[in-house]
């Protein structure tokens, strides 16, 4: 124990407060960043790229989590770029162990937590790669043994830290350095993976899709899956803009896009059954979206015939998403796409009271 | 040197040790209060988006108080501006221009009603005074806008009431009486403004005796006399010049009979006209207007300079306008007038660049009528301001309205260059501006040379599509000469539609910026940051994706190069 | 208290007896009989801890990691291919410097799938950086269990008992049981320094760069050098507890003024103990050395444990293909340097559940005699079984 307090006197001396602890007593003079009415779970300083919609993600989920909570996190940008020893921009108890064990990790501590009485909520954390791909069958276990862990998947559709290969999350059509598009091939030949479906069909309380683009509604569904005692996944669909090949300021643009347009429906689902949607106010062509990234490029060459027909590939995917879980909606709601971007003087329309 | 710890554990938040703001390549954020267009395109100056973002906070009484800032006559404005705040609201092209006149019509007769003061506080008692010829919205605002500067005010005013064109030639269908007064009175009841009535200009002031006992004069007489007007020479032996026929109608309730009736000009004064006598009782009254009417072919600069709303009730009133056309013949029987030919033009480039009007061959037609009335505008009155004057108006030399001698200033209709009552309320401030500063001995005050926020500037994606609101109008069959026309807006109204507010260029304290940072640079302050926003960068950890710029809604926020 | 107990259920008592907080685990035979008890227990309300039944060996040992991080002390056992599906695990608890205890009931690595006892298993490990303890009978593996739980917290490195596979786990043994409060005042609550907290938020399992991963891994060495003593001492400490001694690092019986001695790990001590009081007559008495700890080696004690041989058979469990057997080659280097040093004889026997029979002792002691003897051979094979091409 001395080890501990006499650290958290280091820490106190080197940044003013202590770490993150709010039943701690403040400093007199709190700095304009410590004054902010928000939890720094991921402060500055980490070593994501220009616009990372995955950094950004794990910033929100982390606002409305913390601070009492640890975090398993899984090997992928997320966990190379906060945690350069050195020095670590997590302000709460957070391990990263390996690529394919966060839910496993993660299933430990919560056990740990049971054990010991506390009611500290464990995350576990991935990107598609650790979640879809090599992490899949731990992620099923944890949430077949039913721990009390809220599972965020940081899906940016590829396997980013090791240099933009292709998983089973990556979009049809969409290129990366393993599925390059040449002259027999139009990038990705698969379908990207419906996990959301697999996983709902473990029976959790709560699995749903969230996006960077709508950050009132992610946050929404992050308090409400912390408020579950059960297994709960949460996707978000995190634009990378070096994978992607998208401005670095078009990372929101980018991810409200794929919603407007169908190819990544916000949808939730409790025990197994759709119970809520984003409804798309007005739904606009996957062209709008294919268009700013430059994965797709190859499907506006307007010489090749093959590239009309992804296109209309990718529209007909977007299409039956659209029809599959009613996301046209009937009429005008506050709460779609549209009425939750919203903003007033003072903040977003649906956030207000 | 680092020490290494067991296992290679890391302290909470120690990457603030790592400052990212070094990789910043391309530009940093910084915020940029441009002005709003609404803003930019005000006469008077006024900052919509400033008393919007006040309406939004659900404060009227600061809404006005920041309104009259610039224009302490609202409720005026609000019925008979014609408003290019509105045509150039960036909502425009969304989902209908903000209403902002009925917004402004609403707050000036709330402050009315509830008795708000005006943010002036009385001058000192040997304060210098400035004289002010005439009474209209103008002088009236320089009066004003004296007493927010210091100096106080004496106004001389030839008619018996102070008002102006207000009071004379718009018809109270949308001026009504008692919002007119409600507004004067207590303007004139502020300490420090004089109002001498019944007193003219040549006949009992004269400017070089006025300038003996103040400080200062501010020419404000408007153009009170009727330009020449024949074609080709020929004159109608009955011809009533439009202002003129206006101002009888409003003294008297009386036109001289008349069926068909051709109007040729183009302003606020012919379309009313238009109305009143077709309401009386002619049976077709044509405008003929060399100007355009409002529509995707027509450039901004040759729509016809009229309040929109009156166009569209001219119209659905039954009035004919025949645009891009002028009189070009008087069909004469005698000396009257039986018949008008018109001929269409339209205003091209001249080879020095300059716009001319090209009339084109062919296009004549003949219209019955046994009345045409001229309403091309009208002079100043020279009477009095021999030396000052220009041929037809009082031409100044800088934008502060100075003449020679240097403290003598001209504001409004009498300039030559303006046309409406926010412009000589503009003017009536900027005169006494500078006024005051050449008192104190200071620079004129510094031009606002801040840029203009477009559409293009915005992000969109952040509001609600939400209909304009508007407000109910005595139907056609019913309107008649006294009843207020347009209604009132209405307290829900008036505050959903400041709701619509784009506050184009200003911080909305949206969040989003904060919000989307990813990487926490966007820092929120509890106070009002100095830059008027809740938000501060932190460049320390800034890698200048630009995300703030681009999800930023009003534009408020700029990516610009390092320095 | 003595009992009569199989050596999985014993392990699992002697487990319960540390109050693990979090014990996650997965089928795999041999192993399977400690968990199933350690269930039971849980089951009869004898054991609170939370028992989390895994979707595989990986899971198990990332669970149990988790947990420990996070303050509890927690177990996992498994065995062969399940050592295996850990091992990128257990090299990564190692690094992190956690500790657990782990039991491995030794087993044979397939293919070809064999389900019997040998030690290739955790030989397959034996660079993760865990501590491995091997027991050679149950007794000793219940008391090496115990002291593995005070081993591991006090160093900060994970411990491994290994126990082989049937021939300790699935035998009935007399065990002396310590009794739960011997075990609550010796082995003192689970502290863990960088423990998940959020009122101390620290974070573990950075990215180090090669400024500083040399130093990550001599400081991982230092440490298992420095558990040599830790382990000594926790054995004797335990000794004064119970007044029963596992032999800390190695110990050394026998005939001490032989000139043969025969080295070994695991059940095959016990074995090789009979034999020599069958065959002593026959081939001569042999100075036996029981190698309880693997990793870290015991270096000084064996170079003490050898003095005076001219001959020292090292058995293996196991096989290290293209070079011989894993103790073997080990014990010849450690002794490269020693003047007067034994020669060599390394044989791998019992491999995939070949019964050791009693008359091995009397066989390896023979071998001695032959100059011509292999330095290392697979000791039981029958090479008649096997293609010519293939001898």
């Amino acid at each position: 124990m001395s080890d501990k307090s006499e650290r958290l006197a280091e820490l106190r001396a080197k940044h003013g407060r202590p770490p993150a602890a709010p039943h701690e007593p403040k400093h007199d003079a709190p700095t304009a960043r410590e004054a902010q009415p928000r939890f720094r779970g991921l402060e500055s300083g980490h070593r994501a790229c220009q616009g990372c919609g995955e950094a950004l993600a794990a910033r929100l989920v982390m606002e409305c989590a913390g601070p009492d909570v640890m975090v398993a996190n899984a090997t992928g940008c997320l966990e190379v770029f906060t945690t350069a020893w050195p020095q670590s921009a997590w302000r709460v108890p957070w391990m990263h162990s390996l690529f394919e064990n966060a839910p496993a990790i993660a299933s430990g501590m919560e056990a740990a937590m049971k054990a010991k009485g506390k009611n500290t909520k464990v995350l576990a954390f991935g990107g598609d790669g650790a979640t879809y791909d090599i992490g899949f069958q731990a992620l099923s276990g944890m949430l077949e043994r039913y721990h009390n862990i809220l599972y965020v998947c940081y899906d940016n559709e590829a396997y980013m830290n090791t240099g933009i290969q292709r998983s089973s999350s990556t979009p049809h059509s969409a290129t990366t350095t393993t599925s390059p598009a040449g002259k027999e091939r139009m990038g990705k030949r698969h379908l990207k993976k419906d996990l959301l479906s697999i996983i709902a069909a473990h029976h959790i309380p709560y699995a749903a899709a969230a996006s960077v683009a709508y950050p009132q509604d992610l946050q929404r569904k992050v308090r409400y899956a912390m408020g579950i005692e059960g297994p709960t996944f949460l996707v978000i669909h995190s634009p990378c803009p070096l994978g992607w090949k998208h401005d670095s300021a078009a990372t929101i643009e980018v991810a409200r896009r794929a919603v407007e347009c169908g190819l990544f429906p916000l949808v939730e689902l409790e025990r197994g059954a759709v119970t809520n949607v984003m409804p798309i106010r007005d739904a606009r062509p996957v062209t709008d979206y294919l268009e700013l990234q430059g994965r797709f490029a190859h499907l506006f060459n307007g010489e090749d015939p093959r590239a009309q027909e992804e296109r209309d590939h990718l529209q007909a995917l977007a299409d039956h998403n659209i029809q599959t879980f009613g996301l046209n909606g009937e009429g005008d709601d506050p709460l779609d796409t549209s009425g939750i971007a919203a903003v007033g003087r003072g903040g977003p329309v649906t956030g207000r009271g | 040197m680092a020490i290494l710890t067991r296992g290679a554990y890391a302290e909470p938040g120690t990457t603030l040790d790592f400052k990212t703001g070094n990789w910043r390549s391309t530009g940093k954020p910084v915020h940029d209060h441009v002005k709003a267009p609404c803003h930019a395109a005000c006469p008077a100056g006024e900052d919509q988006q400033a008393w919007f973002a006040h309406l939004q906070a659900g404060h009227p009484k600061l809404a006005w108080r920041e309104l009259v800032q610039a224009n302490p006559l609202p409720g005026v404005t609000g019925r008979v501006c014609p408003h290019p705040c509105e045509t150039a609201c960036n909502r425009a092209a969304m989902d209908g221009a903000l209403a902002i006149h009925n917004v402004e019509r609403w707050l000036g007769d709330k402050a009315v009603a509830k008795g708000w003061a005006y943010p002036v506080d009385a001058p000192a008692d040997d304060a210098p005074i400035v004289a002010i010829i005439g009474a209209g919205p103008g002088g009236l605002s320089a009066a004003y806008h004296c007493l927010r500067n210091g100096l106080r005010a004496d106004l001389y005013e030839a008619l018996p009431e102070a008002g102006g064109l207000l009071r004379s030639a718009i018809p109270r269908t949308r001026l009504p009486r008692e919002a007119l007064d409600g507004e004067l009175n207590r303007l004139l009841a502020l300490p420090g403004i004089t109002l001498n009535a019944r007193t003219r200009l040549g006949r009992d002031v004269t400017v070089e005796g006025l300038l003996s006992t103040h400080a200062a004069v501010i020419l404000a007489p408007g153009c009170q006399s009727a330009k020449a007007w024949d074609v080709d020479g020929a004159v109608p032996a009955d011809l009533h010049e439009g202002l003129h026929l206006l101002k009888e109608f409003m003294d008297h309730g009386q036109f001289p009979k008349a069926d068909k009736v051709v109007v040729h000009g183009g302003g606020n004064t012919a379309i009313d006209l238009c109305r009143l006598m077709k309401r009386a009782g002619a049976s077709e009254v044509t405008l003929v207007t060399a100007s355009g009417l409002p529509g995707p072919d027509t450039a901004p600069d040759d729509i016809i300079n009229v309040v929109p709303r009156e166009l569209d009730e001219a119209l659905e009133e039954g009035i004919e306008i025949i645009d891009h056309a002028t009189v070009s013949r008087l069909v004469m029987k005698g000396s009257k007038v039986t018949g008008v030919e018109v001929v269409s033009l339209k205003k091209e480039p001249g080879k020095d660049g300059r716009k001319r009007r090209v009339a084109f061959e062919g296009t004549e037609r003949l219209l019955s009528v046994d009345m045409v009335v001229p309403c091309i505008g009208e002079a100043v009155d020279p009477e009095g301001l021999q030396g000052l004057i220009d041929g037809t108006y009082v031409w100044a030399k800088d934008a502060w309205g100075r003449l020679e001698p240097e403290n003598v200033h001209v504001l409004g209709d009498a300039r030559g260059d303006r046309g409406t009552v926010a412009e000589a309320i503009g003017d009536g401030r900027l005169a006494a501006q500078a006024i005051a500063a050449k008192l104190a001995g200071a620079p004129d005050p510094e031009a606002d040379t801040r840029l203009e926020m477009g559409a293009s500037g915005l992000n969109l994606s952040y509001y609600m599509p939400t209909p304009r609101h508007a407000p109910a109008k005595v139907p056609v069959a019913e309107r008649r000469f006294d009843t207020e026309i347009e209604g009132d807006l209405g307290r829900a109204a008036a505050l959903a539609e400041a709701n619509r507010c784009l506050s184009c260029g200003n911080c909305l304290a949206c969040d989003n910026c904060w919000t989307f940072c990813p990487d926490n640079a966007v820092i929120k302050t509890v106070e009002l940051a100095q830059d008027g926003s809740h938000y501060l960068f932190d460049l320390d950890y800034c890698k200048g994706c630009g995300l703030c710029a681009h999800e930023c809604p009003t534009g408020y926020i700029q990516m610009v190069p390092e320095d | 208290m003595r009992k009569a107990l199989e050596g999985s259920q014993a392990i699992a008592r002697a487990v319960a007896l540390c109050r693990p907080d979090v014990v996650a685990a997965y089928p795999i035979t041999p192993q399977t009989h400690i968990v199933e008890n350690l269930s039971k227990l849980v089951a009869e309300g004898d054991l609170h801890t939370e028992f989390v039944s895994v979707e595989s060996e990986f899971s198990a040992a990332s669970v149990v990691l988790g947990a420990a991080a996070a303050g509890a002390r927690a177990y996992t056992a498994t065995a062969s291919q399940g050592v295996l599906l850990m091992s990128e695990v257990l090299f990564n608890i190692a690094g992190l410097r956690v500790p657990l205890v782990m039991t491995v009931a030794n087993r044979a690595v397939g293919a070809p799938l064999s389900i019997w006892n040998d030690q290739s298993d955790s030989m397959a490990v034996r660079d993760s950086g865990w501590i491995q303890i091997h027991a050679a009978d149950n007794q000793e593996a219940v008391d090496a269990t115990i002291q593995a739980f005070r081993i591991a917290e006090t160093c900060e490195i994970p411990v491994m008992v290994c126990m082989d596979g049937f021939i300790l786990t699935h035998t009935m043994e007399v065990i002396d049981m310590p009794d739960t409060d011997m075990i609550d005042g010796w082995l003192p609550p689970y502290e863990f320094s960088r423990n998940l907290d959020p009122a101390a938020p620290t974070s573990i399992g950075t990215l180090v760069t090669p400024d500083f991963f040399a130093e990550m891994r001599h400081s991982h060495h230092a440490a298992m050098m420095r558990a040599l003593e830790v382990i000594e001492q926790t054995d004797a400490d335990y000794a004064d507890l119970t007044g029963r001694a596992s032999g800390g690092l190695l110990t050394v019986e026998g005939d001490p003024d032989a000139k043969v001695g025969i080295l070994a790990m695991g059940s095959t001590v016990g074995t090789l103990r009979t034999g020599m009081e069958h065959f002593s007559d026959e081939v001569g008495a042999a100075r036996l050395i029981k190698l309880r700890t693997f990793r870290p080696f015991p270096s000084d004690a064996l170079r003490d444990a050898v003095k005076g041989l001219d001959h020292l058979i090292v058995v293996d469990r196991a096989i290290s293909p293209g070079l011989g057997g894993v103790v073997g080659t080990e014990v010849a280097a450690v002794l490269a340097d020693v003047e007067g040093a034994p020669r060599i004889h390394n044989h791998a026997l019992g491999l995939g559940g070949r019964d050791i029979p009693e008359t091995i002792y009397r066989d390896l002691m023979q071998t001695v005699a032959n100059p011509d003897a292999p330095a290392f051979s697979v000791f039981d094979v029958d090479l008649n079984k096997l293609q010519p091409e293939d001898r």
